[in-house]
């Protein structure tokens, strides 16, 4: 019964597409405007001009930034309304929370049993945030609404198909829309704040666990030009993880939402479906790989670093994580 | 050729060249853990953490590419 409904959903909104198409009410090439920087709302301690701040502004309130604290917000929300009168045996929208957190913590907790409890809460907490900003990237309006600015010429009106569509009201034609929300991970600043924290913590967790032995891992000049060699690539591909993980999650949320603005330009309606879905499972796996990856790079860094006897640092830590994966 | 059309095809010459060698890793490295799955189901938990490091160490080569292709297409570099 609901499939069959769902189906004729699904029909109905596809006629009213093509309706739509023929109508002109479709993108154009002139609204492919994409920007890959956030763009200033609202400037504080200045006025806006244009897409830009005034100088003199103390802090330029973005697009994504009020993305970012509705997120927190939805957040905390999440939580309020999950852990309030909780029960024991869980019901309705607490059970879906206890789910969703439970599924996480038994995936990290076979990852590395033994330091669970220290490394859970910043893991989780990248996890549901960037799950959350990601999927929120993907509800309509978000990136589309926002205020027209003027970027072309007077006069040079971009070719729309048909007077239906320069007709409507809000219609944006001598300029682009600066968007009120953007996905907080189509955002640099904020992918990079991340990463910065995520391999900061590995570092300090790493300081935690093996106290200043740690920097043997980095600078081992006593065992021979190989293991000091060793040391200092494992110096630069700690700075590289930062670029890494920043770029990652910006790259594959900001060319996700590329590729949806370019599909509803070829084949309006019909063709972003599809890429809606993969969108989706991006999303997820995003979050799950930003967070797996702090989980993973923690517990190796808190691992003792075998340098000793020379050919056992591999399977030293293959043994080690097995260990804890098998209890 | 003008100076904007040649930092055009460099960004995309830049991103899509640095696809192609982790394009083929990440199937390596997918090909082993699910091979390696297959056989022992059991090292399961083990297998997939492994899995989805050799996965990002892999793409972070396709990262550097798509980093150098943003700064050519925006004129940084």
């Amino acid at each position: 019964m609901l499939r069959n409904r769902l189906t004729w959903i699904f029909v109905g909104l596809a006629v009213l597409g093509v309706i739509l198409y023929v109508l002109g009410i479709r993108m154009t090439k002139a609204d492919l405007a994409i920007s890959a920087a956030a763009e200033p709302i609202w400037c504080i301690g200045g006025h806006l001009e244009g897409a830009h701040c005034s100088e003199g502004t103390a802090i330029p309130v973005t697009n994504s930034l009020i993305m970012t604290i509705l997120v927190d917000l939805l957040l905390l929300l999440t939580i309020i309304f999950g852990a309030r009168n909780m029960q024991l045996i869980p019901r309705g929208f607490q059970n879906v929370v206890e789910v969703m957190v439970e599924m996480f913590y038994n995936f990290a907790a076979s990852v590395d049993r033994k330091n669970i409890a220290k490394f859970f809460p910043l893991c989780a907490t990248i996890f549901f945030f960037v799950l959350y900003s990601n999927l929120f990237a993907l509800v309509p309006g978000v990136g589309s609404i926002g205020i027209c600015v003027a970027t072309h010429e007077a006069g040079e009106a971009a070719d729309h198909p048909s007077d239906v569509f320069a007709g409507l009201p809000g219609y944006c034609g001598e300029g682009h829309v600066v968007p009120f929300l953007r996905a907080p991970s189509a955002d640099l600043n904020v992918t990079l704040a991340f990463a910065l924290v995520a391999v900061a913590m590995i570092q300090v967790f790493g300081f935690q666990a093996l106290g200043v032995g740690y920097l043997t891992k980095f600078f081992n000049f006593r065992e021979g030009f190989m293991n000091a060699f060793v040391g200092i690539l494992e110096f630069i591909s700690e700075i590289v993880r930062i670029v890494a993980f920043a770029f990652r999650l910006f790259g594959n949320i900001f060319a996700g939402e590329v590729i949806l603005v370019v599909m509803a330009y070829l084949f309006p309606y019909l063709l972003p479906l599809p890429f809606y879905g993969l969108e989706l499972f991006v999303a997820f796996m995003q979050a799950f790989i930003f967070s797996v990856l702090t989980l993973v790079f923690m517990s190796i860094a808190t691992i003792a670093h075998g340098g000793h006897d020379d050919h056992g640092h591999g399977s030293h830590e293959g043994a080690e994580l097995a260990g804890q994966g098998s209890h | 050729m003008t100076d904007a059309g040649l930092r055009l095809i460099a960004a995309a010459l830049a991103v899509g060249l640095a696809a192609i060698g982790p394009g083929v890793g990440i199937g390596i490295v997918f090909n082993g853990a699910l091979t390696a799955m297959g056989r022992n189901p059991e090292a399961e938990g083990t297998l997939r953490t492994y899995m989805i490091l050799g996965f990002a160490l892999t793409e972070s080569l396709f990262i550097f590419g798509l980093v150098i292709s943003l700064l050519i297409a925006f004129g940084i570099v």
